[in-house]
């Protein structure tokens, strides 16, 4: 299911011109412009920038959360500007995984529920089992039954992780993963992310205010005013 | 993915949220009520046209000059249909040396199929209720006959070659029926005894009358049948055809209880949908979050719409279950009113309400549930990203077609389901440039007034789509529970007014002329109030404008029953009382040979002012022009005429009279002097229908008032709905102003400000759409003029208020009392 074996290109992620204009009371606001990026199989990016300096809009462009303005991006060859809603959500579904800041899980769903969500979406036939191996992985399988509410920030975010990679993803967006928790924590999260990574050579691209987490990427994107610095 | 068990996951984990609760105890109200009308209405009308059905003696009557072939009957044994047959015909009786012309009844087994005979041997108090009629060689009489024929009961009797004994005296007689002038008194025989009278030959004037019952769908098949077979002398009799007035004031009863059901079903949808709207807003971020991980549009609809309707399944059963508790409760509570059996519940009718449920779910939540599909995924990023809002036509346009729909389901009647549907939208189009020209006005307000009300104002006009919605869910509810209650009220007392107490009871027939004025000074010295004594003469309609009037008429029409038969024919100077003339100038007399119609037959026989009608009496025929259209009130229990002459048409021909008066049930003992002193008249007493008539109301007042719970119910689910839709928006808000200083009494006086002008408002509104929506039902529907109250403009403010405020400050208790910070916490 992931492309890991048939890397014909070397190139992952392609976007050109890239830019963002959004229609406000006062006008329009150009967010994001110019934006050329190219990510490679297996790499992994850092987005950096002051608050509001657009990293957040480009990585749901990246992720076909959101559609340009102009300019073209594609994902694994394919152009996700041409898609609809419904080829993106799929598209999604197979080759990428996200993890936010705030966690993101249904409240109302179990950790190992929540992980098996992405597998039950494609009909996975062994969601369970791999979930909760998953959920292993990041070491809450002893938690799989309790709800979000009942876990720590740091154990939302394990649970985050483990739904991220569970469909195997070959790209993995992130945006401030650690950006709600204490630094212990984060550093915790940021190992497993990486090391989840390296197992499933899985691209990354991370948004982050922290230096030393950026260090630990092959690659940095300074965003400054929407352009790339 | 397995979406069905994922929403059966999810519906689970949603546990005790608010708006599901809500959503599920409207759902709840509204089939529990839905179901408890349809099992309701079911079995009373079932038991209703049975009881009427006594009148008929069965379900089912056709009726025919002569024997109906076998083939006819074969035809209802394989439909299983219980069947008896009854002769009528007239014969002299000589015995004594006196004679009389009886009406002869011959019975055969079986008989009757419904109701029940009365008897009683030499003395009244003796009465027995029996089902069967007399043995072959026995003859059960009127006691007039042993008066007149200076007979005791152990005699016999001769009807025509046969000798008789004379076991019974007859004092109720279910299908004493169709022409009441015309009775003489009755004797009833066994067919079997028939063939040895010898009175009966080919061209007898003999009448059968083939009575059946049975299961209702062999009943219609029956009945399709026998249309297809009628020769033009023989007709079909059933409940609806033969006593239109106890047709009438079934039907009334059965829309009244179905429009009330319609109107709690929709103050439970305008709840459905604002619960709905809330548990879609709440999901904005799942929705999100499943998109983000991959799920396609149809897919997050599938999981939500299999949630909603998994819950309203469950919610539909449970409201047919307690439909089927609350019918029985209701039947339990009339008991002492109703039948003594009662048709048992037929499964299918709580069925319905299961229906109905999915319908009124669907119709009212399915909008606002499709706001999820459009959530877009980015919203897991930037929340304050809200979907578009379902379009609010779509909105508003499901619910008409599902009220409307339910409307005409509930009555079949489509001129009556346009009209309310059509009165509805614009009474709520109205409703609503009322309430934003109302919202302009306070917004003017709100900068000038100081911080003790600013909140108030301010939280009404914020949010003006809520406020408005708010205001139209509240005056809505109490515009339709006015309606309930007003209209039951009015539709009570109007029927009451209609019957008043003096109401006639009782007709005297066959009076002879020169006995006329010997029984007037009777029943005045007895105090008693007749009306006036018409003359009858029998004839028959044959021709208008010269043409046969069976080649006139259409099949089964009022017209067609009028002109298979004698019809009692009378002359007047005066307009009756209680007639109205529609058309035409009343007759001056002279000249004769003028003739006023009843309007209904009228219109059924295509009759005209001016045109010309001929009639058989005996062997002659007369001719008449046609010089007014009268309404009548066949209600009123007074002689009733279809044909008025002037004065001077008939006089040449052999007449009797007719009146009708009340007797207050103690003066019964005044029948048996006017019956020695009058041996030939007929009394007819008819207190009987008239007790069904205030049957059926006193039922009906009960029923309505048992309905009025439900409509409360979801008036106060509306209520809490509204206020859970808006609690978050006013912590938060409340938690702000305390953090910044203000105290609690601030924040009390400004809620309560709020709540008080919503409820004012709101049921002043409600009042103004109550008295439009009762004056165009009454003008339109019921034809009774209607009367606007002007305690209700008084009432209903002050209760509607007092309410709402009280239901409002304890749903918001918490939000006052909770610390600040753990609020904005939560946030
Ligand atoms: N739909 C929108 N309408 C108006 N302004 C927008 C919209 N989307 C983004 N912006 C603006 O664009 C700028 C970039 O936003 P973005 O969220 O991408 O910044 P960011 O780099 O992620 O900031 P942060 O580090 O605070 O998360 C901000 O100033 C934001 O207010
Ligand atoms: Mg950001």
């Amino acid at each position: 299911m992931s492309i890991q074996s048939d890397a014909l290109s070397e190139i992952i992620i392609s976007a050109k011109n890239l830019s963002k204009t959004v229609l406000t009371a006062n006008g329009s606001l150009s967010i994001l412009s110019g934006i050329h990026l190219n990510i490679n199989h297996g790499e992994s990016l850092a987005i950096m920038g002051m608050s509001g300096s657009g990293k957040t809009t480009l990585i749901s462009l990246l992720a076909g959360l959101d559609t340009p303005s102009s300019g073209t991006i594609t994902i694994n060859g394919q152009p996700l500007t041409t898609m609809t809603e419904d080829d993106k959500a799929r598209l999604r579904n197979q080759f990428i995984g996200f993890v936010f800041q705030n966690f993101q899980l249904l409240n109302n769903l179990t950790a190992l529920e929540n992980v098996m969500l992405p597998l039950e979406i494609i009909g996975h036939p062994h969601a369970k089992d791999k979930a909760l191996n998953f959920l292993d992985r990041v070491g809450l399988s002893h938690r799989y039954n309790h709800r979000p509410s009942q876990l720590s920030g740091g154990e939302q975010q394990r649970v985050a992780l483990a739904r991220a990679f569970v469909t195997q993803p070959s790209i993995l967006f992130a945006d401030e993963p650690t950006g709600n928790l204490d630094q212990k924590t984060g550093k915790t999260i940021i190992d497993l992310l990486f090391a989840l990574n390296e197992e499933n050579k899985t691209t990354l691209v991370l948004v982050t205010h922290d230096q030393s987490l950026a260090t630990l990427c092959s690659r940095t994107l300074m965003l400054e005013n929407g352009k790339t610095a | 993915m397995n979406l069905f068990l994922l929403a059966c996951r999810l519906l689970r984990r949603e546990g005790r949220s608010g708006e599901l609760t809500l959503l599920s105890f409207a759902l709840i109200v509204a089939v529990t009520s839905a179901t408890t009308i349809s099992l309701f209405s079911d079995r009373l009308e079932t038991t209703m046209v049975s009881q009427a059905g006594q009148f008929l003696a069965g379900d089912l009557v056709v009726t025919s000059p002569t024997t109906l072939t076998s083939d006819w009957l074969s035809v209802a044994k394989t439909l299983a249909l219980k069947q008896t047959m009854t002769a009528e015909f007239s014969s002299v009786l000589i015995e004594n040396d006196s004679f009389l012309l009886a009406s002869i009844k011959a019975v055969s087994n079986h008989y009757p199929l419904r109701g029940s005979l009365k008897i009683t041997g030499n003395h009244f108090d003796q009465e027995q209720t029996i089902t069967h009629g007399p043995q072959p060689g026995q003859a059960w009489i009127d006691k007039r006959i042993l008066s007149a024929l200076n007979l005791k009961l152990g005699e016999s009797l001769h009807v025509g070659n046969k000798k008789l004994i004379l076991s019974k005296i007859i004092t109720y007689e279910p299908d004493k029926r169709g022409n009441l002038y015309s009775l003489s008194p009755r004797l009833m025989m066994h067919t079997q005894d028939v063939p040895e009278t010898g009175i009966l030959k080919p061209g007898s004037h003999v009448h059968y009358y083939y009575q059946f019952t049975g299961q209702d769908s062999a009943l219609k098949s029956f009945k399709q049948f026998s249309k297809k077979r009628l020769n033009p002398s023989q007709r079909i009799m059933d409940i609806h055809v033969d006593r239109p007035e106890i047709g009438t004031a079934l039907d009334r009863v059965q829309k009244y209880l179905r429009l009330s059901s319609v109107i709690i079903i929709l103050i439970a949808g305008v709840a459905i949908a604002i619960t709905t709207r809330r548990y879609s807003e709440r999901h904005f971020n799942s929705a999100a979050i499943l998109r983000c991980l991959g799920c396609t549009q149809a897919q997050i609809v599938k999981l939500f719409i299999t949630q909603l309707v998994l819950l309203g399944f469950l919610a539909s059963l449970l409201g047919c279950l307690l439909g089927w508790v609350s019918h029985a409760g209701l039947f339990a509570l009339l008991k002492s009113l109703l039948p003594e059996t009662i048709a048992s519940a037929n499964p299918l009718a709580a069925f319905f309400g299961l229906i109905t449920g999915m319908v009124i779910l669907l119709g009212f939540a399915l909008p606002p549930l499709l706001q999820l599909k459009k959530v877009s995924p980015l919203r897991i990023l930037r929340r304050e990203l809200d979907p578009i809002p379902t379009q609010s036509g779509i909105v508003y346009g499901m619910a008409l077609l599902v009220i409307s729909g339910l409307i005409y389901t509930f009555t079949l009647d489509i001129k009556f389901t346009l009209l309310l549907t059509l009165l509805a939208s614009l009474g709520i189009t109205l409703l609503m440039g009322l309430i934003y020209a109302l919202l302009t006005v306070i917004k003017k307000l709100e900068s000038r007034v100081n911080l003790n009300v600013r909140f108030a104002l301010l939280s009404l006009v914020k949010n003006r789509k809520n406020t408005a919605a708010q205001i139209l869910a509240f005056s809505l509810t109490l515009m339709a529970m006015l309606l309930s209650f007003s209209v039951h009220q009015n539709l009570i007392s109007d029927w009451q007014t209609q019957l008043p107490k003096t109401t006639p009871n009782h007709f005297v027939l066959n009076l002879f002329e020169h006995q006329r004025d010997d029984f007037k000074t009777d029943l005045t010295t007895h105090n008693i109030n007749a009306q006036a004594l018409f003359p009858i003469v029998r004839g028959r309609l044959i021709k208008i404008n010269n043409q046969a009037v069976q080649k006139i008429v259409s099949k089964d029409s009022q017209g067609e029953r009028a002109i298979h038969r004698d019809l009692s024919l009378t002359w007047s100077k005066q307009l009756p009382e209680g007639n109205f003339i529609t058309s035409g100038k009343w007759h001056q007399s002279p000249p004769s040979h003028q003739v006023s119609i009843e309007q209904k037959l009228a219109t059924s026989l295509n009759i005209q002012l001016n045109d010309a009608l001929t009639f058989t009496i005996g062997h002659e025929t007369i001719n008449a022009t046609v010089t007014t259209v009268r309404q009548v009130n066949w209600d009123s229990m007074k002689p009733n005429f279809y044909f008025i002459f002037s004065p001077g048409s008939l006089t040449s021909f052999p007449k009797t009279f007719i009146t009708s008066f009340y007797l207050a049930p103690e003066n019964k003992n005044f029948l048996n002097t006017l019956a020695k002193k009058y041996p030939a008249i007929t009394i007819l007493e008819v207190d009987f229908i008239l007790n069904q008539l205030s049957l059926i109301l006193k039922q009906l007042t009960q029923a309505i008032n048992y309905l009025l719970i439900f409509a409360l119910i979801a008036g106060l689910i509306v209520l809490a709905a509204t206020i859970n839709a808006t609690l978050d928006e006013r912590r938060h808000q409340s938690a702000l102003l305390r953090t910044l200083g203000a105290n609690r009494s601030l924040l009390r006086n400004n809620h309560l400000l709020e709540f008080i002008s919503l409820g004012f408002f709101s049921s002043l509104f409600a009042v103004l759409l109550h008295d439009i929506a009762s004056f165009a039902l009454y003008h339109f529907i019921l034809k009774i003029a209607y009367l606007p109250s002007l305690m209700l403009w008084v009432l209903v403010p002050l209760i509607g208020t007092t309410l709402i405020t009280l239901t409002g400050l304890w749903s918001i208790r918490k939000v006052v009392n909770k610390s600040p910070l753990s609020i904005l916490r939560e946030h």
